[in-house]
């Protein structure tokens, strides 16, 4: 292995026996010998080097074998053709707080946790104030972790998983714990290991952290490696891949009835039994997202259709609906705007709907008071 | 692997203080259950056994004390790495440290276990006026070659159990069939000479075991040193053929859970 490498991987390919979740019990294992299981080939020949000093994101939808790949370069599980090598110290990032006992403090808890990713007593001993210091717990450090909150738990489990000595660290989406000042705190941390010339491989559906965090992405495609290089153009072409797939899959999905077409509508002003005046203009101004391309929408007043509705552009409301809607919200102007105005005093129902052949998939309703 | 194990060495200390003093930490008596578990059976078994079996001994509640206590430290040693693979299944699907940690933890909790136990039968021993003796140095020696024996074939049933299930219930009914097939509560005097059975019993390893506890608490000489060092080198053989087995197998234990 070439000593410039953190990580060599090669020709590795990894099946899993899927028709049987394996058999648990003599019965079935007697039963079994019959009949054929059938293999699934999650990763097929990926060949990949991971250089010392690399801070690399693994991306790919759900399924796509990457977190397979993660614990394969830890050992977890092995290849079923195929080698990964590693160099240097690894510690595996995938659970957090693994030998955690309740009945114990959290101090001692942390020599249970932290001695399964391989440390000595000594390290840890030189450790130990850190962790505690990161974790933010001071005094409840010492009480038995039963009594911990579930945040604190949490806290405590990623303070000594993020201060673990290591070459090689290997994460699989563990940087959404606790609250946001806790969450930028690890950030900060990996930063840190980071600029401290550790190896880093990430598996993160989070894009915009492997955008700030990794200075290398790998896209797994359905079990191959799909591209490789700098995470801001790997990113583009796996998000312009999965909009493709998604509309595709949505597509079929409905066409062979198990699932239907989703959508959300929303008006933003006015608001709900708000006062207008007679004779003055009313202006709604909403937004709404469908999963497909040929939609109807349409405002009425009191049941009465407004003619006039105008489209804006809403970045805003792309970048939430952005993973959930993929294929559906790039390049479109997803908010709206319509007027009327009301003639009598009285109540005026505004409703917004998105229909696809003709089936309501959303609707928003509100009420106006003129006067 | 010898020099891996020894880096995961701190692991293996916290698995064992995990084990001795966490197993009971929530109940009231505490680490007290483990010994007052064994005594219990003694108890059941002193009231029960005089009235089955004539001339059961004068000493018969030291002669139980002084079997049912090893008895137990080699069960538990049996059991525990039998289902270790599964206990702990979430950690070693989701952390990689060598999967050997986890039976020998099971061993050497039940060990430190077993030399504290030791303790209640040497108040037996003082209680029934059978007193002690410096023969009890031999006590570690029997001890450790007990426990690795339980060690290389719950290593064994352990790897298998991750695959199969059904082992450890089979090996619950093994432990029960060792358990009466070896003088734990019953003399092997009542089987008369030649007989086949008392032939079969001298075949299990545990007799010889037992053997060698009963001269160094009861009858203070020095137990059959021969007899406990054949025990020892099949222990220690059956062990290197456990490890190889659960080496090979043990690739695998992510995937079955």
């Amino acid at each position: 292995m070439n000593s410039d490498n953190a990580i060599e991987v090669r020709n590795l390919t990894k099946e899993f026996k899927v028709s049987y979740d394996g058999a648990k019990t003599l019965k079935e294992f007697l039963v079994r010998r019959h009949t054929k299981a059938e293999k699934h080939v999650v990763l097929k020949d990926i060949s990949l080097d991971i250089k010392k000093g690399e801070t690399v994101g693994l991306i790919g939808v759900n399924g796509s074998g990457k977190s397979t790949l993660l614990k394969l370069m830890t050992r977890i599980i092995y290849p079923t053709k195929g080698t990964v090598e590693t160099n240097g110290r690894l510690t595996s990032l995938l659970e957090l707080g693994a030998g955690f006992h309740p009945d114990f403090t959290g101090r001692e808890n942390i020599y249970f946790n932290a001695s399964i990713f391989g440390m000595t007593k000594k390290q840890i001993d030189a450790r130990v104030d850190d962790i505690i210091a990161f974790s933010e717990l001071g005094d409840a450090i010492d009480e038995p972790i039963r009594t911990y909150s579930s945040g604190m738990y949490m806290r405590l489990a990623f303070s000594v998983a993020i201060n673990v000595d290591a070459d090689i660290l290997l994460i699989d989406e563990i940087l959404a714990v606790g609250d946001q000042h806790f969450q930028d705190k690890c950030f900060d941390k990996l930063l840190e290991l980071k600029n401290s010339g550790k190896t880093i491989v990430i598996v993160s559906h989070a894009l915009d952290q492997v955008r700030r965090l990794c200075t290398r992405a790998v896209w797994i495609y359905k079990g191959t490696l799909r591209l490789d290089g700098d995470p801001a153009y790997v990113i583009e072409a796996y998000k312009k891949q999965s909009a493709i797939d998604h509309k595709e899959e949505k597509k079929a999905a409905v066409e062979s009835g198990t699932a239907a077409y989703k959508g959300v509508v929303f008006i933003d002003s006015p608001s709900d039994f708000s006062r207008e005046k007679c004779g003055q203009k009313v202006t709604v101004n909403g937004w709404r997202i469908a999963d497909s391309d040929d939609f109807e929408f349409s405002v009425e007043v009191n049941g009465k259709p407004v003619s006039e509705i105008s489209e804006v552009d809403r970045p805003d409301v792309a970048s939430v609906y952005e993973e959930e809607y993929a294929g559906f919200v790039e390049d479109k102007r997803l908010g709206f705007s319509a007027a009327f105005v009301p003639e009598k005093a009285g109540e005026y129902v505004i409703r917004a709907q998105i229909r696809t052949a003709g089936r309501i998939i959303a609707e928003k309703q509100i009420t106006v008071i003129a006067s | 692997m010898l020099r891996e194990l020894y880096d995961y060495r701190e692991l293996l200390k916290t698995n064992v203080k995990k084990d001795i003093r966490g197993r009971y930490k929530a109940s009231v008596l505490g680490v007290l259950w483990s010994f007052i578990n064994p005594l219990l059976q003694v108890l059941v078994y002193a009231i029960v056994f005089p009235y089955l079996m004539k001339g059961a001994g004068d000493h018969y509640v030291v002669y139980l004390v002084t079997g049912i206590i090893p008895w137990t430290f080699f069960q538990t040693v049996v059991n525990q790495s039998t289902t270790c693979i599964k206990a702990n299944s979430g950690i070693i699907k989701k952390v990689y440290f060598p999967r050997m940690i986890l039976p020998l933890s099971a061993f050497f909790s039940g060990l430190i276990n077993f030399f504290i136990s030791c303790v209640i039968i040497i108040v037996f021993c003082l209680i029934f006026g059978m007193g002690v003796s410096w023969h009890l140095i031999f006590v570690p020696i029997i001890a450790v070659t007990e426990g690795l024996l339980g060690l290389a074939i719950g290593t064994i049933c352990g790897a298998i159990n991750a695959y199969i299930q059904d082992t450890e219930y089979i090996v619950n009914f093994l432990l029960l069939m060792a358990m009466y097939g070896a003088p734990i509560i019953y003399e092997t005097s009542i089987f008369p000479d030649g007989s086949r059975i008392g032939a079969l019993i001298q075949l299990n390893p545990m007799t010889h075991i037992m053997n060698a506890y009963r001269d160094v608490f009861m009858n203070h000489r020095i137990p059959d040193m021969g007899a406990v060092g054949i025990v020892f080198l099949l222990s220690f053989a059956l062990f290197l053929v456990a490890v190889a087995v659960f080496n090979r197998m043990q690739k695998g234990f992510a995937e079955q859970f």
